[in-house]
């Protein structure tokens, strides 16, 4: 045996032999090509942070540690920072499965509104709900001028409910997606002995749906603590890390004290991550296998219904206020001194480069993450090397990493040469990839574990090379997971801040961080027309991606469903 | 087929993307601190002068200089236009700007012009007490005339300035109000001040414009866009108080990085600069030019000005930081 495989080496020649040696190690070579990409880009910034943290000019110390534990404010911003995380993820985790259960269980004709109103906070920059609190809320506002209520909206009041608004579509989206995949036969079965909805949803949907309200928990509290977007607007003098890790960075150039801001606010979030792994394992529900079944709408128990209604109807009527008095803003002079109708700040044109600025660098984040994202879901799933289960943590980690941390972490790691990208458009665009990377990874895994390897290993078999298989195969199989990541970074990295706003230059300003700018600034009309017109065109961009996934999609599935 | 298509599609919207990047042939970047209308001001200026675009992005003096600290020697900009005297002075002290002596600006005395060519001033802005016209009549109260009325406890939560950490406005407040009242009395001023402010906004201007809309009743704030603020119709009052006011200018210098052909275009935005007509632009929004021009803010009265040393604020900046983060950045209920 071994000498036939000699003499068959033998026989080629060197270029055949390279092209054989591509062929049967070309997954190798793409893994750890990709790992390479993870540890620059996703690792390697994080790791100069803590290096910084530790840092000074005679080497090695533990003084900017000291000086964060004895100072009272640092520890305020501290203890606040992680009390307004958890208590909006329980509050929009709460929510977020009331609206999840209503649009799946829930009466038929109120789904779809519903789901609507519970996803149109994604297509908005997180902040925009400090916009709206202001104007409603603000010593001029609609609210505060109508009915003569005297409430500071300025504190930490402010910033939980505005952050609240912003992440219950997450934490929505999350569940809705788990409770589409329940088998309902089991709750259908206790419904038919006679459990009443109430011990239905507690001992069944809810455990069930444990690992979907964990990875929710854990998302919303991230992004919770990191987008301080609504902090910095409406925090007042309450401290907060992020914003904190701002001023020190943004404001004060203080990239040790920054980088201990960063290293406190990551964390939280690398213990939640890691319990959250440790908990999930061996965790794995799996109802009864096979495709999900629709469920039957059922009668809900009026224990249910009236509350449910009630919770999801309240946060839905105050997003829905949220929206149009933005919208409306944008169309009047000066709110609450000169409320007449103008189109000045629609028709300010310079916030539209940015807006342009921001659609380029989404594109070519979404291009980029899609790539890497499907190609990491491949070799994850068919490589068999040691360090899978690595590549498979460390691509899935980046959404547990606040985007504080990252965009402090890229200014301090590509600041200089040999690896100089501050400055530049690339550096706003990658920092996106790599933290929105975990959707397109983990929808390329769940769409190759649908398919058995066995096509792959009779295209072999038959003689195609591993580049014919996989362009013929694999891509064909993977392009929807490639479509999801490409949608999915497209959207956020045309809304987010918290990393890019340390990372834009001259000539580069996004709009995310131009209507921050104006919302800090005070320049209500200016924020509200830029947020409008950005609106409209994340809508317009996603209308047009799913027309085009539409056309493409059909043949796919069919492919997919042949196979 | 149809995947194809929508390959085309992507294809042709990524030439789209990275075309549309493609320089234009004279362009400059800066870092440019006065007001985002300002900016726009000044860019388009120079862009009708000279041809030359300035890339540029919004941000306060004090973000600016931050920047530049980090930055250095790796300067991702080739110039500086509009910002502060601490950076300004730094940048001179350290060689991070690069010495160019204008023809343009012969005439002009030092406190526009470095001798040695290092630094140009665009003009001299101010900081002015300001008030909301609509919500001080409703409380019967009237604009102060003395700073020394803002520590009045009925002013609590009322009024917003710039936190000198992150805006050179109020990093000339505080060398100011620290040149006025002494080390000692400066710093127990700002701390029964502190008492009544609502919170500290990142840029010098802000205030201006949360006054303006009345979401407070007074602000310390930068003189550079009243003007404009209040011909668009928001109901301010603004006023010098009786101790008078301090100032800071506004620098331009080129980055000792600047080499080749974009410092030929930097020596050309820097001669422009030099001309009558940015003055009278200058003067036109409230600044006190380098050369002689009609101040739509202040008319024809020159304001009571505090006696100030700003080679020295500059000096200091980084201590009274220190001082000011120990003073103000304390515990919270």
């Amino acid at each position: 045996m071994a000498a036939t495989a000699t003499t068959y080496y033998a026989q080629l020649t060197g270029w055949e032999r390279i092209k054989e040696f591509f062929n049967a190690k070309f997954i190798n070579i793409l893994a750890l090509s990709l790992f390479l990409l993870l540890a620059v880009f996703l690792l390697f910034p994080i790791f100069a942070v803590l290096v910084k943290s530790f840092q000074s000019p005679e080497g090695f110390t533990l003084a900017h540690y000291k000086n964060f534990f004895t100072h009272a404010y640092f520890f305020q911003s501290l203890y606040n920072t992680l009390l307004l995380g958890l208590i909006n993820t329980i509050i929009c985790v709460s929510v977020g499965f009331c609206f999840a259960y209503m649009t799946t269980r829930g009466p038929m004709a109120l789904r779809k509104p519903l789901k609507i109103i519970a996803m149109i906070p994604l297509i908005a920059p997180p902040y925009l709900f400090a916009l709206s609190l202001i104007i409603l809320f603000g010593r001029v506002g609609l609210i505060t001028q109508t009915f003569g209520v005297n409430w500071e909206i300025y504190g930490f009041d402010g910033v939980v409910i505005a952050q609240t608004l912003a992440f219950i579509p997450l934490a929505f989206l999350m569940l809705e997606n788990n409770i589409k995949s329940l088998n309902p036969n089991l709750e259908e079965s206790a419904y038919d002995m006679g459990a009443t909805e109430g011990t239905i949803i507690r001992t069944i949907t809810l455990p069930l749906l444990s690992p979907g309200l964990l990875k929710a928990a854990l998302l919303v509290f991230v992004m919770t603590i990191a987008e301080f977007g609504n902090a910095a607007v409406l925090g007042g003098r309450v401290p907060f890390l992020a914003p904190d890790t701002y001023t020190m960075i943004v404001g004060e150039a203080d990239f040790s004290m920054g980088s201990v801001l960063s290293v406190m606010l990551i964390m939280p979030c690398i213990v939640i991550f890691i319990a959250h792994n440790y908990l999930l394992k061996g965790k794995k529900f799996t109802t009864i296998e096979g495709k999900p079944i629709a469920s039957e709408p059922r009668k809900m128990s009026p224990f249910v219904k009236v509350p449910f209604i009630a919770i999801t109807f309240l946060f839905g009527f105050t997003i829905f206020i949220c929206f149009a008095v933005v919208i409306m803003a944008a169309f009047v002079n000066i709110l609450g001194v000169r409320n007449e109708f103008v189109m000045r700040h629609i028709m300010d044109f310079r916030s539209n480069m940015a807006i342009w600025n921001s659609i380029k660098v989404s594109f070519i984040a979404a291009l980029i993450g899609g790539i890497i994202g499907t190609l990491l879901a491949y070799v994850i799933v068919r490589g068999k090397f040691v360090g899978r289960n690595l590549i498979e943590m460390i691509s899935l980690s980046g959404f547990a990493l606040p985007g504080t941390v990252i965009g402090v972490g890229y200014l301090i790691a590509f600041a200089s040469p040999p690896m100089k990208l501050t400055g530049g458009i690339m550096i706003l665009a990658l920092n996106c990839v790599f933290r929105f990377l975990a959707v397109g990874v983990e929808a390329g895994i769940t769409k190759l574990h649908q398919i058995n390897i066995e096509i792959e290993e009779a295209s072999w078999d038959m003689g195609a090379t591993f580049f014919t298989t996989f362009r013929r195969i694999v891509l064909p199989i993977m392009f929807p997971a490639f479509i999801a990541g490409f949608i999915y970074t497209f959207m956020t990295a045309m809304v987010s801040l918290s990393a890019v706003v340390f990372l834009v230059s001259p000539g580069y300003e996004l709009a995310a961080v131009t209507i921050f700018d104006a919302a800090a600034y005070g320049k209500i009309g200016l924020a509200s027309a830029t947020t409008l017109k950005m609106v409209t065109v994340v809508v317009l961009c996603m209308i047009i991606l799913n027309l085009l996934t539409k056309f493409t999609n059909l043949d796919i599935e069919r492919k997919g469903g042949a196979a | 087929m149809k995947a194809k298509l929508s390959l085309a599609v992507l294809v042709i919207f990524s030439i789209m993307v990275v075309g549309g990047s493609v320089y234009a042939a004279d362009e400059i970047t800066a870092y440019m601190g006065t007001s985002p209308d300002n900016n726009i001001t000044i860019v388009n200026y120079i862009k009708k002068k000279t041809g030359i675009h300035i890339k540029q992005t919004f941000q306060s003096f004090g973000e600016i200089e931050a920047k530049v600290r980090a930055e250095a020697p790796n300067f991702n900009a080739d110039m500086c236009l509009g910002v502060g005297s601490p950076l300004t002075f730094m940048a001179k002290k350290n060689k991070w700007s690069r010495p160019y002596k204008s023809s343009n600006w012969l005439g002009v005395g030092s406190v526009f012009v470095d001798p040695a060519g290092y630094w140009y001033n665009i003009g001299n802005f101010s900081f002015v007490l300001v008030g909301n016209k609509d919500a001080l009549a409703k409380k019967g109260y009237k604009l102060p005339t003395s700073w020394q009325e803002l520590l009045d406890p009925k002013w609590k939560g009322e009024i917003v300035m710039a936190s000198p950490l992150s805006s050179g406005t109020a990093n000339m407040i505080r060398f100011s109000f620290l040149a006025l009242y002494g080390d000692k009395g400066g710093w127990e001023f700002l701390q029964k001040l502190d008492k009544n402010i609502h919170h500290y906004t990142r840029s010098g201007n802000a205030p201006t414009d949360l006054v303006g809309r009345g979401e407070f009743m007074l602000g310390i704030t930068s003189d550079e866009n009243i003007k404009s603020r209040l011909d668009q119709g928001y109901p301010l009052v603004w006023g010098v108080p009786q101790e008078g006011i301090g100032y800071d200018g506004t620098f331009a210098f080129i980055f000792s990085t600047t080499k080749g052909k974009k410092y030929r275009l930097c020596k050309k935005v820097i001669d422009a600069l030099g001309d009558q007509e940015l003055s009278d632009i200058m003067a036109g929004i409230g600044y006190m030019t380098p050369r002689p021009a009609a101040n739509k803010l202040y008319g024809a009265i020159t304001p009571k000005y505090i006696d100030l040393d700003l080679g020295m604020a500059a000096e200091e900046r980084s201590k009274n930081n220190d001082i000011w983060k120990s003073k103000f950045r304390i515990t919270y209920k």
